[in-house]
């Protein structure tokens, strides 16, 4: 009888242990998290979609990736995943270029020559989305992400002026090849959101809005976009008409994504629960 | 700075199209390995029907499935879609109609409840077998759209602005045709349908 007591209490202390342990890593998972979110409040913005010219958009309250997914984290992402590891991902989901500049063999990043912080990149829409689902949260609409990138502030009009020629000229020689680490833009929203100009291009939940197949990408329509003349108008008019060339499939060099959570630790409540 | 914007446009897209053109280079596999990896079966995610049952697209694998995107307080371009459903349906020939799936699947996460899909059923009087009106989280959803090219955007006023499509699956739930637009004639695909069950 007492040995049973004693393996009763044995057996408690374990499992006290352990939910402790759990408990321990659970508490610095949130603080993980948390440092890597930031919380973009309601607000509007004036879109340079034609269509919606003079009305402004609206945006509830959510939660950002402060930089973009690295190559590191999705690569956790493919080891918890493997139906996403390049060899086992169907069709369907990605084209011949998802994870091309991984090494070839052993479906690994060679960190050497990718960077560990280095935004992935070659992900099809596909992939994004389960990232973020696995990661909790869900890619960003369009209109949450755009509305998020035009919360900055400058100081004076030559602010603004070097801000629209350090984009011009960004986007004019993007080097696929020697894409920055996470954060080195240096370009920061007032919350904190950093490199939505300048490092890569990133998916949206709706990168292509119905309006989309209405829309001639000719001069008339690049030139209208640029007419609201703000300091993001030049950048935003080619991220949505770079944006509508692409089907889900497409794994580019020039492509990533970050993504948005309607809680700040929604995985981790999911997680409690299953506890 | 127009200028300026058009050469950069050209070279963003011609990037991109590289991709896609990249991709016309696929055809290392087998095949017949192609075909299954086309196969929208491969979104192994759950989705409610109007009957509160829960169900995956691949059970429905084995027999051909019309596929409409809706969404419920749609009042004037979304009974169309269905009755376009509807009549695709009813194009198949009787004997084999019962083999046919149709699958309306709603873009309205908020509002679309397995009960209120469940009145829409009944007040199209399509609550019938082989009918399935079904919702998701929007993750998937947006998913399901994206295979099969339908785009949707949810306005400030709650409407969806979206493409009108029919799209059937073949036996392995790769798209064996789609219909764009409202009011398509049916024919085409009733044929398609019947072809596939003819196929053993």
């Amino acid at each position: 009888m007492k040995l049973l007591t004693n393996i009763a209490s044995v057996a408690t202390v374990l499992s006290r242990w352990t939910i402790m342990v759990a408990l321990l890593s659970f508490a610095a998972d949130i603080a993980w998290a948390q440092q890597n979110r930031v919380l973009v409040p309601s607000g509007s913005f004036h879109s340079v979609m034609p269509e919606v010219e003079g009305e402004a958009v609206k945006v509830n309250t959510f939660y950002l990736d402060v930089t973009a997914v690295t190559n590191e984290k999705f690569e956790k992402f493919l080891d918890q995943n493997k139906n996403w590891q390049p060899n086992e991902v169907p069709a369907v989901f990605t084209n011949k270029g998802y994870l091309k500049h991984w090494k070839e063999e052993g479906q690994r990043p060679d960190y050497e020559d990718v960077g560990r912080e280095r935004p992935v990149t070659n992900v099809s829409w596909f992939a994004a989305n389960a990232y973020c689902q696995w990661a909790g949260g869900r890619l960003p609409t369009l209109n949450e992400w755009e509305y998020s990138a035009q919360l900055m502030d400058f100081d004076s009009s030559t602010e603004i002026n070097e801000f629209t020629t350090k984009l011009v000229s960004w986007y004019s020689s993007v080097d696929t090849k020697n894409i920055g680490e996470v954060g080195s833009t240096g370009i920061k929203t007032r919350v904190g959101v950093k490199d939505q100009f300048g490092l890569i291009m990133e998916w949206v939940e709706d990168f292509k809005p119905p309006v989309a197949d209405e829309l001639s990408l000719d001069c008339g329509t690049v030139g209208r976009m640029q007419q609201l003349g703000n300091a993001y108008s030049y950048a935003a008019s080619i991220r949505y008409i770079t944006r509508m060339s692409y089907n889900p499939r497409s794994s580019t060099s020039m492509i990533g994504f970050r993504c948005a959570y309607d809680d700040i630790d929604s995985k981790f409540k999911l997680e409690e629960e299953e506890l | 700075m127009k200028m300026i914007s058009i050469i950069l446009l050209s070279l963003f897209l011609v990037t991109s199209l590289n991709a896609q053109h990249h991709h016309a280079a696929d055809g290392e596999l087998g095949a017949g390995k192609i075909s299954a990896e086309h196969s929208l079966y491969h979104l192994d995610a759950q989705w409610t029907n109007h009957r509160d049952e829960t169900v995956k697209l691949s059970d429905f694998r084995g027999s051909p499935v019309i596929v409409v995107m809706f969404y419920g307080n749609c009042m004037e371009v979304c009974p169309i879609l269905i009755q376009d459903a509807w009549r695709l349906y009813s194009s198949v020939d009787e004997s084999v109609r019962g083999d046919v799936n149709v699958l309306a699947v709603s873009f309205d996460t908020e509002n679309d409840t397995p009960e209120v899909l469940n009145n829409y059923a009944k007040y199209e009087q399509l609550d019938i077998p082989g009918w399935h009106f079904m919702i998701s989280k929007n993750a998937t959803v947006r998913s399901l759209a994206m295979m099969l090219g339908v785009q949707y955007s949810k306005k400030s006023d709650g409407h969806f602005a979206h493409s009108n499509l029919v799209t059937v699956l073949d036996k392995e739930g790769k798209i064996a045709i789609r219909m764009e637009g409202l009011n398509q004639p049916m024919g085409e695909a009733a044929a398609v349908i019947n072809s596939i069950l003819m196929r053993k």
